[in-house]
């Protein structure tokens, strides 16, 4: 029977931070180490301060990743430059790993579509963050099949929710992308929580590595909070993917310790136990933990990182905000490639409308 | 269809042995042509042809089994292919317009230029009458629509060789050319003998107007309007007599209404109000309108007989000369009587001869009649 | 020299789809039944053969996804031709085609886009099964930043599909199902295209504009033919592309006729002639000499095979249209 099936499960450290078994080998760089943990402060500094500046109206809604720091980061770190990264909406840890600037990030989440016009090289291609739920998997799917068509060596990563396992639109692309055996990873970023509707409440899967089976592809599980067996994990199925043996789903079995967005107030629904258990599993506590054990990080570096990392985002922010408003006539300008001439007097309407507004709403 | 399957053989059997053959791969054979003689458990069965074709193979020897729905025979040709998975896709037949080779990229030639030059109706009737030309006409209504006020402003600003006709002139200028454009006029003309008449009675018009009344009532096909583009008639229920008047001004046509319903002194007022109106200039518009056959009496000026022209969408005209002292042949002596020359132009677009000729009959004799 | 041959419609797409695919590396097709079996239509005939799964891919029969991922293989560059097998099923991929086709370049302020084609078979008449003669252009025609384009001949399906995959942003080109096979033309191989937002004047008059576009024209023309013989002089536009719309060309001729008469299959209410009709009032309501006129299928679900002709708009109402607007006099 299927569901008696072994989905493979992987964690490396403990939440000491102390190794279970044999570790991989690349964990011998400390370079690697050092970087992945600065990288993971960067996102939490930085996610913090977008919740703050939501709280002052000088951003819209933002869907905070305060725990899933590890996920985000190792698999932006486990993808190469030619790669394409097809994310959800949770995604800010990837897409800083990815390259894309704290200004493009606030510029997105403040409303403005220039944020997703970014011009990092290592991310030209990468799709913008997805609203509609699970519907950047069939996106992750053309992206794959391009690769296949013209046999390029590069893979397409797509990310989503727990949530997003129940739609039609990641069944179907779960199902082609093993019927045709694209190069991509589907990297389920489970944190629990789909904004009020648990687990449990959705799916009866086992777990959500399983619905691979259906589709005839590789399922397993990672410990989410462990960086380094989410950077192995993720790694190996892009590797795969590469060499064209087809798709891997990770799912990585993280927490959401933030709410679902700032719109949102998890204390309605979710017990406030639950919540301090679960940060005695966050990612980034665990890390330290090991880098000190392996002399590689003490007191004194901590804060100076911690001061490095304040110091960065807060001249990013201040970059942001001097950011001049957008010209309106761009809503008509990337309609299409070229404006047909019977939309002109529109866009003259909708420039002079906007030059009647005073001020501006932020947030 | 390419294959053609054991079909069933009736009360519930569901194979047969072959015994004979009665085609090969190569035969050409017609529907119902028996293809082959099988055995069932209870009887020898002939299984003919479903279709006319060529026969490209035949499945089985003599005494092989065969089930109901296995190949029997394969037909020659390609797969016949319905070129759809649901419904009937109508193939070609006939003509269609949509097979047409021309078509023209965007607007036709004819509607940029209208576009070009976008008028509303009001406006262009106006640049018509004014002979404005509307080319290159700045308009300033919405969206570049030329107004009445840009073709006034137009016309007071034209230059002119020779004096502009205006008003009146012009609209007779225009209404001739266009009348001759499309009327095909044929006059008849006779003499009215109106020595019968009291003494001294010398004014016809009224006499005029009810014999040309009696004359409609026994022709109508004279008191219609006529649509030369979609030849079509439109019988009048009422005589209205257009009377042509000459002022310093011009002509002016007013409009003697319901001829036949009015006795001769309604008729004489009638007259003689239009007269004074049309004199003075206080005619409103709407009597210059809608008259159904028209009367030109130029007999109060000079002149015997005329073929005067007909405005569509009238079909008839009738115009009256001088009354003058003629020698006439009466009893087989000559006399002096006086003589009023009648002229009678119609359209024979929608006319006939005979009724012409019939009307001004009828026309003539009430005219001479005494009263 | 290019070859020419006579073909109906979908040949004519047939012979666009060769083309293409072979001009251009970028090109692929992929849909529902397009490889070896050429498509349920035979659209998609001899493409397989030719040029391989690598480049005409079968999908598994999942619409949604079939949308989704011919988005993704544009956003890469390539010029993706998917197959909604009938229109009937595109709802399905609504979500891609609204929420992610249309505004993926507007979003990405350029960085990305979608030089996608999803062609679908149109509209009713061939007594086909339920959910199999939709015609709900309007809810596509109404989303910024898509293309919709309804060719009525085979010339005209050969050179808009060409444009349509050339277009560096998304194009939905309907098909119309009726005229699939019921009229044949001979159509030259010569790789030209023809304009996407531009309306065609298929024939030119003076007294009356009927505006049309899909298998309605068939009718449309044949009213014209009709009208001719009792005198009413008609010029036919072909609208062609229903987004964005060539308002120039319409304006033009009803600013020569003052008089408007639009023949739609789809429903009434919220139908593109609506727009069209407001347009048409908006800028010519000095010049029109009577109102602008529909001729459309009703407000109701489209009958099944049965009944379907009763739905759509035929030749007598065309006329009768006609001689309504002609009667008004200004």
């Amino acid at each position: 029977m299927p569901l008696s099936v072994r989905i493979p499960y992987t964690r490396y450290l403990d939440d000491r931070g102390q190794a279970l078994g044999e570790l991989p080998g690349w964990v011998d760089d400390p370079e690697l180490l050092l970087e992945l943990y600065r990288q993971m402060n960067l996102v939490r500094v930085f996610d913090q301060k977008c919740i703050a500046l939501q709280r002052t109206g000088q951003i819209g809604t933002y869907a905070s990743t305060l725990g899933q720091e590890a996920v985000g980061t190792a698999l932006g770190r486990a993808m190469t430059a030619e790669d394409v990264l097809i994310p959800y909406y949770r995604d800010t840890a990837v897409q800083l790993q990815r390259g894309v600037e704290i200004q493009d990030i606030l510029l997105y989440w403040g409303g403005d579509e220039r944020g997703s016009a970014w011009s990092t090289p290592t991310a030209a291609e990468d799709f913008p963050i997805c609203v509609p739920i699970a519907t950047q998997a069939c996106h992750a799917c053309g992206v794959a099949s391009a690769f296949r068509i013209r046999q390029q060596p590069r893979v397409a990563v797509t990310t989503c929710g727990d949530g997003a396992t129940s739609k039609g639109d990641f069944l179907e692309s779960l199902n082609l992308a093993g019927v045709w055996q694209l190069p991509l990873v589907f990297v389920v970023n489970n944190n629990q929580w789909a904004i009020s509707v648990p687990r449990s409440l959705q799916s009866a899967a086992p777990t959500l590595a399983h619905k691979a089976l259906a589709a005839g592809i590789p399922g397993e599980q990672v410990d989410g909070n462990d960086v380094l067996a989410v950077y192995d994990r993720i790694s190996a199925a892009i590797e795969r993917a590469r060499a064209g043996k087809g798709p891997t789903l990770v799912e990585c079995v993280t927490y959401r310790l933030g709410d679902h967005t700032t719109s949102d107030d998890a204390s309605r629904y979710r017990p406030a136990e639950e919540l301090s258990e679960a940060w005695k599993h966050e990612p980034i506590g665990r890390l330290q933990r090991f880098l000190h054990q392996q002399q590689l990080w003490d007191e004194r570096r901590e804060q100076a990182l911690q001061q490095e990392l304040g110091e960065r985002v807060n001249a990013a922010v201040e970059q942001f905000r001097a950011i001049p408003e957008a010209d309106p006539g761009a809503a008509f300008d990337y309609l299409y490639q070229q404006l047909p001439a019977c939309y002109g007097e529109q866009r003259d309407a909708l420039l002079a409308r906007a030059a009647t507004m005073t001020g501006g709403e932020h947030g | 269809m390419k294959q053609f399957k054991l079909p069933d053989l009736g009360e519930g059997l569901q194979e047969a042995e072959i015994v004979e053959w009665h085609v090969k791969a190569g035969d050409s054979v017609e529907l119902d042509q028996l293809l082959v003689s099988v055995e069932t458990a209870k009887a020898i069965v002939e299984v003919p042809s479903p279709r006319a074709g060529v026969i490209g193979r035949c499945f089985g020897e003599a005494g092989d089994l065969l089930h109901v729905g296995e190949p029997l025979v394969e037909f020659e040709g390609e797969a016949e292919d319905s070129g759809t998975v649901v419904g009937n896709l109508g193939q070609a037949s006939g003509q269609s317009d949509l097979a047409a080779d021309d078509f023209i990229i965007g607007a036709a030639g004819s509607s940029r230029d209208a576009w070009a030059v976008r008028a509303s109706p009001q406006a262009r009737k106006l640049a018509e009458r004014m002979g404005v030309a509307l080319d290159g006409l700045p308009g300033s209504g919405s969206g570049g629509l030329i107004t009445d006020a840009d073709v006034q402003r137009a016309a007071a600003a034209q230059p002119t060789t020779g004096e502009a006709l205006r008003s009146v002139r012009r609209t007779m200028a225009k209404n001739m050319a266009r009348a001759h454009a499309e009327v095909v006029p044929v006059t008849i003309v006779e003499d009215a003998d109106l020595h019968r008449w009291p003494d001294g009675a010398r004014d016809p018009m009224v006499r005029l107007a009810r014999a040309i009344a009696r004359a409609c009532q026994a022709e109508p096909a004279l008191n219609v309007a006529f649509d030369g583009a979609r030849l079509s008639v439109t019988r009048h229920q009422h005589i209205d007599l257009g009377v042509a008047v000459d002022t310093p001004d011009g002509l002016f046509v007013p409009v003697l209404r319901d001829l036949a319903n009015r006795d001769a002194e309604d008729l004489r007022q009638g007259l003689a109000r239009l007269r004074a109106d049309v004199l003075n200039r206080s005619i409103p518009p709407r009597e210059l309108m809608g008259a159904t056959i028209t009367l030109s009496n130029y007999g109060t000026l000079f002149g015997r007989y005329a073929s005067p022209v007909i405005v569509p969408p009238q079909v008839a005209i009738i115009g009256a000369g001088v009354i003058r002292d003629q020698v006439v042949a009466w009893d087989g002596q000559p006399a002096i009587h006086p003589v009023l020359p009648v002229s009678l132009t119609v359209d024979h677009r929608a006319v006939t001869g005979g009724e012409a000729a019939r009307f001004l009959k009828v026309l003539v004799e009430d005219l001479q009649a005494a009263d | 020299m290019a070859e020419q041959s006579t073909l109906c419609m979908v040949e004519a797409i047939n012979l666009a789809l060769h083309r293409a695919m072979a001009d251009d590396p970028d090109v692929v097709v992929l849909g529902e039944d397009v490889g070896p079996n050429g498509g349920v239509f035979r659209a998609t005939v001899g493409l397989h053969e030719r040029f391989g799964f690598r480049r005409v891919m079968d999908t598994p029969l999942a619409e949604t996804l079939i949308t989704g991922i011919t988005v993704g293989m544009a956003a890469q560059g390539l010029k993706p031709v998917a197959e909604i097998q009938f229109m009937g099923f595109i709802y399905a991929g609504m979500e891609h085609l609204i929420s992610h086709a249309s505004r993926l370049r507007s979003r990405t302020r350029g960085r990305l886009s979608c030089p996608m084609v999803l062609r679908t078979p149109h509209g009713g008449g061939i007594h086909a099964p339920e959910h199999h003669g939709e015609s709900t252009e309007a809810m596509l025609a109404h989303v910024p930043g898509l293309r919709v384009v309804v060719p009525s001949s085979p010339r005209r399906a050969y050179g808009l599909l060409l444009a349509a995959i050339a277009d560096p942003d998304p194009v939905i080109f309907l098909e119309p199902s009726r005229l699939y096979r019921s009229v044949r033309q001979v159509v030259e191989d010569d790789g030209q295209v023809l304009p996407l937002d531009t309306c065609f004047t298929l024939r030119e008059g003076q007294d009356l504009t009927l505006v049309s576009w899909g298998a309605a024209l068939k009718e449309t023309l044949e009213a014209a033919g009709r009208l001719a013989e009792q005198g009413i002089d008609c010029e036919v536009i072909d609208v062609a592309t229903l987004k964005p719309l060539d308002t120039a060309t319409i304006l033009a001729s009803v600013s020569k006729t003052g008089r408007c008469v639009i023949v739609h299959e789809a429903a009434r209410s919220y139908g593109p002639g609506a727009e069209i009709a407001a347009v048409v009032q908006e800028q010519l309501f000095h010049v029109l000499h009577a109102p602008v006129q529909r001729v459309t299928g009703f407000d109701c679900v489209i009958p099944y095979a049965r009944q379907e002709m009763a739905y759509l708009p035929d030749v007598d109402s065309i006329c009768e249209a006609a001689y309504r607007t002609m009667g008004d006099q200004p």
